[in-house]
């Protein structure tokens, strides 16, 4: 039972604001064996005019690694600033995050980049890929910032790309790839510098139902394959449906898992 | 990163939006091409002014007359000669050996009877003179070192080294025949009957006889190494001088006179000369170089420079706030893109060079573009100048490829493209890598 003052019913259908939050003395616990994420007390606000919008509130969690865990809630629940959060795209700033061994509280923004760059892999909802790039380039371009050879970094992505069904679409630019091609194209790019994790954002949101079950299976099965951990934030329950564990978010709060 | 890699990137970037690209390249072209079309003109047109100045020889020229000096205003750039003095080679080798000297042309003047071309162009018009032989001299100069001496063609060729028959005439004997330097190219390719005069004593008296050869007029001249209306290789100068120095001697006796009429002697360096004036003052000659006039039209025309270059870096710094304003606008646009660079491992250090790189790019496009655009918007105007310059009989504008010009320009452009992107640089790298996410 959590002690701390729940908030009115009415009050969880918006965001809450508030002038103070109380900073709990950080306790950076080891992850038990096996998990690949541990999350302690994560809390997370923004400065807003009216006050500061909390939009992680005391989260803790743990996922084991290789397992696959789908993330639910409605808009404004958290969902996404939970995924920035365990990619290093924000910092936590309150209670403790480890993914893979790395305290991110603790991370410079050079080590931030590094951890981006080697634990963990991205897959958006509108694909983040380069237009100007192929998408042989796109998926090279993870590893051109990780000093890789730019031989190995090429037969990397074809190898890649070859995973995914797309071995002979290399030369295309994201403008000529379909939309479930490009998230397949996006979906190697996370694979690229073999993450422990991969965070996918909506990942089937921009995609008809044919497109959507291609896209899951592979983002699903080949991760899987290389014994990496997923957690995607969804509203499709036929991806949540698919996960080892589902966790649902309402106001920064886990409401269910 | 590399910076390999950062190129590439941004070569794309650059290319993907080629429409601003292009207009932002094209504002530093224009800038560039200014400077450089500035530059280059004030270049050519300082060069020409010097040139004018210094009769078309080296600025740091020095005329050495066959005279004492005056002991009064040695200071002067054109002192009044003393008394008469022989130059030989026993002197030219004394003043070649004197510090900072650094070559000594003897000039030959030696007195000679012109005949016009028996059919003179129709260019001419009577004179006085019209038929009549012109009593003046001829002037043998070495041909082979004709930069280091101040003479300008104006028209044709000059006279083949060593020739015995062919001269060239001067912008003078143009005018003592009725003709113009601006049709001076009518008398090139015509026949001058040359006559070197000899004094004999003939028992009533003496007579003067002349001994006649024809040369080619192969070109027109202006020229300040001697004073004279014809110029020629030293040997055919020697070949008559030696003719006429066997004349018989007279009553009284004349002075005697100097193996070379003058010599020209080049310093090293304008800031010399005053130097070189004073040692040669001290053999014993009296000397004469426009050097005050040079030094002030210098930083007359230095003025000018640099109001020139002021306009053009002006404008090259307005095309600088261009592409800043481009930058800027592209970043503004490109949050998502930074974003992603960031989500994929991309340090700030990473994104500032993608970005430098870019900016880098536009500038080193726009100054290649700028400089050649420049160098032949100089061309056409110096096109245009030489063909005015000739239709009025005056040197036209010597303009080469001023290499280390044109790199100075693609290298500032490159720059201050760089400068200018440093800000926007900044900016992106600084960007939080939360927009690869999204704001919630």
């Amino acid at each position: 039972m959590d002690p701390r003052p729940q908030p009115a019913e009415s009050d969880r259908a918006r965001p809450q604001y508030r002038r103070d939050v109380p900073s709990p003395a950080p306790a950076t616990p080891k992850p038990p064996a096996g998990a690949a994420v541990a999350v302690h007390d994560l809390s997370f606000r923004y400065d807003t005019p009216e006050g500061d919008l909390i939009v992680l509130d005391h989260l803790d969690f743990e996922v084991a690694a290789g397992t696959t865990v789908a993330i639910a809630g409605a808009s404004g629940s958290g969902k996404t600033t939970l995924l920035s959060v365990l990619g290093g795209l924000d910092r936590p700033q309150d209670g403790t995050v480890m993914v893979g061994g790395h305290a991110l509280a603790d991370l410079g923004r050079d080590e931030m980049a590094r951890y981006r760059r080697e634990v963990v892999g991205f897959v958006f909802q509108d694909f983040g890929l380069l237009g100007q790039l192929t998408a042989l380039e796109n998926v090279e371009l993870a590893l051109t910032f990780a000093h890789t050879s730019r031989r190995r970094r090429r037969a990397r992505a074809r190898e890649l790309l070859d995973a995914v069904g797309l071995g002979e679409r290399v030369g295309h630019r994201p403008r000529a790839l379909s939309g479930g091609e490009k998230q397949r194209v996006a979906i190697a790019r996370a694979l690229a510098n073999e993450p422990l994790l991969v965070l996918a954002d909506e990942p089937t949101g921009n995609l008809d139902a044919a497109s959507s079950a291609a896209v899951l299976d592979l983002l699903l099965r080949v991760p899987a394959e290389r014994g990496t951990t997923i957690v995607v934030v969804t509203h499709d329950q036929a991806v949540a449906a698919r996960a080892d564990r589902r966790m649902h978010l309402v106001d920064g709060r886990i409401a269910a898992s | 990163m590399t910076w390999r890699d950062a190129i590439a990137l941004a070569r794309r970037s650059v290319g993907r939006r080629g429409g601003r690209a292009a207009l932002t390249v094209l504002a530093v072209a224009l800038g560039a091409a200014l400077l450089s079309s500035l530059l280059i003109a004030s270049t050519a047109a300082k060069q020409r002014v010097l040139d004018q100045v210094s009769e078309g020889g080296p600025l740091s020229g020095i005329k050495v007359d066959a005279a004492a000096p005056s002991p009064v205003a040695l200071d002067s750039d054109n002192p009044r000669p003393g008394p008469p003095r022989r130059i030989d080679d026993a002197a030219l080798q004394s003043i070649a050996r004197l510090p900072d000297v650094v070559s000594v042309l003897p000039i030959i003047a030696t007195p000679m009877v012109f005949e016009a071309p028996a059919v003179l162009p129709a260019a001419a018009r009577a004179t006085d003179n019209d038929g009549r032989p012109i009593f003046d001299s001829l002037i043998g100069i070495d041909l082979s070192r004709i930069n280091d001496l101040p003479v300008t063609l104006l028209s044709g060729r000059l006279p083949d080294l060593g020739s015995q028959t062919e001269v060239a005439v001067t912008s003078d004997f143009l005018s003592r025949i009725g003709m113009t330097t601006q049709n001076a190219a009518a008398i090139v390719g015509t026949e001058l009957t040359l006559g070197a005069p000899r004094d004999f004593d003939s028992g009533i008296g003496r007579r003067t006889r002349a001994r006649w050869t024809r040369a080619e007029i192969v070109g027109v001249v202006s020229q300040d190494a001697g004073s004279g209306l014809v110029i020629s290789s030293l040997d055919l100068a020697r070949a008559a001088q030696a003719w006429t120095a066997l004349s018989a001697p007279s009553t009284p006796p004349a002075p005697p006179t100097s193996p070379y009429a003058d010599l020209f002697v080049v310093a090293h360096g304008l800031n010399r000369v005053t130097e070189v004036r004073t040692e040669i003052n001290n053999v014993g000659y009296s000397t004469s170089a426009p050097e005050s006039l040079i030094t002030q039209v210098q930083r007359y025309v230095h003025v000018v420079e640099l109001v020139l270059a002021g306009i053009g870096l002006i404008g090259l710094a307005i095309a600088a706030l261009g592409i800043s304003n481009a930058m800027l606008a592209a970043i503004r646009e490109r949050r998502r893109e930074i974003g992603v660079l960031k989500a994929v491992g991309a340090t700030d250090r990473d994104v500032r060079r993608v970005f430098l790189v870019e900016a880098g790019t536009l500038g080193f496009v726009g100054g290649v573009l700028g400089a050649t655009i420049g160098f032949v918007v100089a061309r056409i105007l110096a096109t245009v100048v030489n063909s005015y310059l000739s239709s009025e009989g005056l040197q036209t504008v010597r303009l080469g490829v001023p290499v280390a010009l044109l790199v100075a320009v693609i290298g500032g452009a490159t720059l201050l493209a760089l400068a200018a992107g440093t800000l926007p640089a900044i900016r992106a790298a600084r960007m939080p890598a939360r927009q690869a996410i999204g704001d919630e």
